[in-house]
């Protein structure tokens, strides 16, 4: 019985917690385009765009070698998988931080935090799919065709990236309370790790060493298995693997690093 | 039976005061339920009596100054290696005791750095001590800043459900609170107005309305019972005193002794983290009005 009455109690406050995600998902997404014309159309619009100009830069520099795919979607399939990623562990870094107030004034659980901004960022993932469907209609007198697998999408792929992005951002944001260099070092290295990721070119151009060391590049292995979805076929088990491997290695890390870090945070902040 | 409850009741707290239900908590509030069971024949041990809401047990807080402050890894790697990472320990609240009496308000009083909000924050589960233990019981609110949280771009009606959300309340408890909420401030007019473009003195009176409009057992209050111009103050301090006939039980930390005298019975004088003297309010407040006109530097 008194297992019973602690697991409803532990949900009672999960659920609060949810409550609290949900808002401040909603508080984000609508920041970002508060006060701009086109307001939440934007969320399309911005990856259009960068997808537009992408395609433009690379179609005439680079070459398509390589690419069995329609290559504007090739592009914004990249661009949308990296910036879910992106977005969402950039965003979680300082959270901790900036919200020290909460931290020190009202018992929100520390979690909500990183939590709160991958969620703003799978929110925009969204919305930027939005996007992606309405190039791949544009393209559709080029070959490009719909598939029944695109709806592995939101299962079982997008769990993965999520777990991994969130395994990520808990990692990030403990680290930051203590270093404030991380923001800066981070910055570069999502640069580097952009162009490490076959986002606008194909793997295949590449010599064959560098191609073994991008095996080692989750986030690659994560942006293979989206456009298999799109190109109708279904990824492998070994794929499914890794996918998940990595995802739940990322966030049990993340997470326990989190936790025991989780009473510091207040006397260093 | 009633007495199981009773435990139930402080299990229960546990996990929303550390904010997560972890492993390792999960396993020694399981071994605290065990020595509940055990203890409760004897009567003693972590069981809180009926009327007890809090009980804070020995708890002190250390809080480590780092000599200079570190916060890039450059020097921190620099100093790690030179041995030279000093931190000096400061205990902001040293082996206090105390209880609160279900209706009976507890003001903590002294001056400033005396480890009054680091004991308050201690006692909603804010602070983990790092000596000693907290039991607590019943349905507790920490109001230690008006508008934690608040988000200036977003607008009053937004800000009052986000702080609601704070508070744990869900958007269907907060459409029922809503309406009563933005009365009190008496802000109708701006609830549609980014909180950035509202005046210290609103700000205050949003974030007071939706702080009062909780229902709690206890209620911690740190220095915020009066916010606003005269007639809104007027209003504040009827609705903590409707409040206070309610039942709820107030843990106040103020320099108002005048406040201090009219909420609560009784009042514990912190003094350097230390409990310096308790007992009846008007005793305790008026022995520390005389302190500090006889002693007003600081020692």
């Amino acid at each position: 019985m008194i297992n019973h009455e602690k697991s409803k109690a532990n949900a009672l406050v999960f659920k609060k917690s949810v409550v609290i995600m949900w808002t401040m998902v909603k508080k984000n997404i609508k920041r970002q385009y508060r006060r701009s014309f086109l307001g939440v159309l934007w969320t399309v619009l911005n990856p259009l765009l960068t997808m537009l100009v992408m395609a433009f830069v690379f179609s005439q520099i680079f070459g398509r070698h390589g690419i069995d795919m329609d290559y504007p979607v090739y592009v914004l399939s990249g661009t949308i998988v990296f910036s879910l990623m992106r977005m969402g562990t950039a965003q979680a870094l300082p959270c901790m931080v900036n919200n020290y107030d909460l931290l020190t004034k009202t018992r929100v659980p520390y979690y909500v935090f990183p939590t709160s901004s991958v969620l703003s960022s799978v929110v925009n993932f969204g919305f930027s799919l939005i996007a992606l469907i309405i190039v791949m209609l544009i393209r559709i007198p080029n070959g490009v065709t719909f598939h029944p697998t695109m709806l592995m999408i939101f299962i079982p792929w997008l769990p993965s990236i999520f777990l991994f992005s969130l395994g990520l951002s808990f990692l990030l944001c403990t680290l930051y309370v203590r270093f404030r260099d991380v923001a800066h070092l981070y910055n570069v290295f999502l640069t580097l790790w952009m162009y490490l990721t076959p986002i606008f070119y194909s793997t295949v151009i590449l010599p064959d060493y560098v191609q073994s060391v991008l095996k080692f590049n989750p986030m690659m292995h994560y942006l293979d298995y989206f456009r298999d979805l799109l190109l109708g076929i279904v990824p492998s088990w070994q794929e499914h693997l890794i996918c998940y491997g990595v995802g739940i290695a990322a966030f049990l890390i993340g997470y326990l690093i989190f936790r025991w870090q989780r009473k510091k945070f207040i006397l260093y902040i | 039976m009633s007495e199981e409850k009773e435990i139930l009741v402080e299990n229960e707290k546990s996990p929303s005061d550390t904010g997560n239900g972890d492993k390792t908590e999960s396993v020694s509030k399981r071994r605290r339920i065990c020595d509940l069971c055990r203890n409760r024949a004897e009567g003693t041990g972590n069981v809180l009596e009926e009327n007890v809401l809090v009980d804070a047990r020995n708890v002190s807080m250390k809080f480590r100054i780092l000599t200079e402050k570190i916060d890039n890894m450059k020097e921190y790697f620099i100093k790690l290696l030179k041995g030279k990472i000093r931190h000096e320990d400061f205990w902001a609240v040293k082996e206090v005791s105390l209880k609160v009496y279900k209706g009976e308000s507890v003001a903590l009083i002294g001056r400033n750095g005396a480890g009054k909000s680091t004991l308050l924050k201690m006692i909603s589960g804010i602070f983990e001590p790092t000596e000693g233990k907290i039991l607590t019981q019943g349905n507790m609110v920490p109001l230690l800043k008006l508008g934690a949280g608040f988000d200036m771009d977003a607008t009053g009606k937004e800000n009052v459900y986000l702080n609601g959300a704070m508070l744990g309340f869900t958007k269907k408890e907060m459409d029922k609170k809503y309406d009563s909420i933005v009365a009190f401030s008496e802000l109708e007019k701006f609830m549609s107005v980014p909180l950035k473009n509202y005046s210290a003195g609103m700000l205050a009176r949003l974030g007071f309305s939706i702080a009062v409009d909780v229902n709690p057992d206890i209620l911690l209050v740190d220095e915020i019972l009066s916010v606003g111009d005269a007639p809104f103050r007027q209003k504040c301090a009827k609705k903590i005193s409707e409040l206070k006939a309610s039942g709820v039980t107030f843990i106040v930390v103020s320099h108002s002794m005048q406040s201090v005298k009219e909420l609560c019975e009784k009042a514990i004088w912190l003094k350097d983290g230390r409990i310096f003297m308790e007992g009846e309010v008007k005793e305790v407040a008026d022995a520390y009005t005389l302190d500090c006109q006889q002693n007003p530097q600081r020692t």
